[in-house]
């Protein structure tokens, strides 16, 4: 590989090992990376420095203290019963009990709806309206796939009864959404399947954003 | 192939490097992990024989003095001790307990700041902190350059540079990918860069 001066902060930012060893030899050469890769270097060994060290003979001590203590606390409850310790909890059992029914409702209403009403058989697509379609559909599934990779550390731990409940919902909304695009594929220009696809990526693309906005209350 | 893992040590002001692998410390990091779940407190014992050095480093980079950083390792202990059981080795224990330990620290910075705290000065570790800031001249504006940094810069530049992390171990700290650990890293040392050829009166790229 060339090197050239406008690869070093490419290299500098990637940090590859070999590229490396190519900047330090073109360096000897040229004293204005030189310059830039000897403060590059000079700001790592200054870093080192900032590594602090101290004596602390009461710090252990102090942790085993707080630990014994810890342990010696009053038993916790059976693991099912902590599941259900919200239940005690008016507002959020009225809460559960909502978005339960919510979820029920949406669930009957997407897999009631898959397959299209008989008087709708007839409504079809043209190229044009396919196209565009398909852009929007597209431009959901990019949107989705963005908000997914922000939710999913947070999907999978599910630290609260209402992250589960959204999980739960996610996982629903997959399973119709799989439905949906395998009659499509055999109903390309079908409108009210396409609408109705349409419809549960934007329930999705809401319901994710549900869950960052839930996974921030519990953050406050 | 054995990842291999550096770890920096200051004694007397030389640095030594213990490389190990990934390898090596899989079996007994099991071992730890299965007594730490058993509430065995001569395995958190280890855990803090093994890392406490460490901890106390990072946590005094993000609170400025020593007294707030044993309580932040104190408290990352305690955190470590109630959530042990629910750990699944997604990431090595090593660096979910530096996770927990990074959260500890702004919780206590949080805390701090709704009480109005100004960090507690310890004068006798400043002084001798401060002895050793002749060692280096780009320390001290290296410091003070960190302390502007956004939380996260500031973060990866103190594993990175400071404490010997890897992007890989970042990302499992830090819960970012490794590309952007390298990416925040670039930009922070880029920036201390500009601002030491600016006060120097070079001109950069």
């Amino acid at each position: 590989m060339k090197f050239e001066c406008r690869d070093l902060e490419s290299i500098l930012r990637r940090q590859d090992s070999e590229q490396l060893e190519a900047a330090a030899v073109h360096a000897e050469t040229c004293p204005q990376c030189r310059a830039q890769l000897q403060l590059w270097n000079e700001i790592s060994v200054a870093a080192k420095l900032l590594h602090r060290s101290w004596h602390s003979p009461d710090l252990w001590p102090r942790i085993h203290q707080a630990l014994t203590a810890e342990s010696q606390e009053p038993a916790k409850e059976p693991a099912f019963r902590r599941m259900f310790a919200f239940l005690g909890n008016w507002q959020a059992l009225t809460a559960g009990l909502a978005l339960l029914l919510i979820l029920g409702a949406g669930t009957w209403t997407i897999v009631s709806n898959l397959g299209p009403p008989a008087e709708e058989e007839g409504r079809l697509l043209t190229e044009e309206a396919l196209s565009e379609v398909e852009k929007a559909e597209a431009a959901y599934i990019r949107s989705i796939q963005r908000l997914s990779k922000l939710v999913e550390p947070q999907v999978r731990r599910a630290s609260s009864p209402i992250l589960v409940s959204y999980r739960e919902k996610l996982m629903l909304i997959d399973v119709a959404i799989a439905a949906c695009q395998a009659n499509i594929e055999s109903n390309r220009f079908n409108a009210h399947l396409r609408s109705e696809l349409l419809a549960i990526y934007r329930d999705k693309e809401a319901t994710l954003l549900s869950v960052i906005r839930e996974g921030k209350n519990v953050q406050n | 192939m054995p990842m291999i893992r550096l770890e920096t040590c200051l004694i007397s002001g030389n640095l030594t490097s213990v490389p190990e692998t990934s390898k090596e410390r899989s079996l007994p990091e099991q071992r730890m992990v299965e007594d730490c779940k058993r509430g065995n407190l001569r395995a958190f014992e280890g855990l803090y024989d093994t890392h406490s050095a460490r901890m106390k480093s990072v946590a005094l980079n993000l609170l400025g003095n020593t007294s707030d950083a044993e309580d932040a390792v104190q408290e990352a202990f305690l955190r470590i001790y109630r959530s042990i059981a629910s750990f699944r080795a997604q990431s090595s224990l090593s660096t979910w307990a530096y996770r927990i330990l990074v959260n500890a620290c702004y919780d206590l910075m949080r805390k701090r700041k709704r009480r109005s705290e100004t960090p507690e000065l310890d004068t006798d570790r400043q002084q001798e902190f401060q002895a050793s800031s002749s060692d280096h001249p780009l320390r001290l504006t290296l410091e003070k350059y960190l302390a502007q940094l956004d939380p996260r810069s500031r973060n990866v530049f103190l594993l990175f540079e400071v404490e010997g992390f890897t992007h890989r171990e970042i990302g499992e700290i830090l819960d970012i990918r490794e590309g952007t650990s390298k990416s925040v890293l670039f930009e922070a040392k880029r920036g201390l860069q500009r601002l030491i050829n600016q006060a120097s009166g070079v001109k950069g790229p």
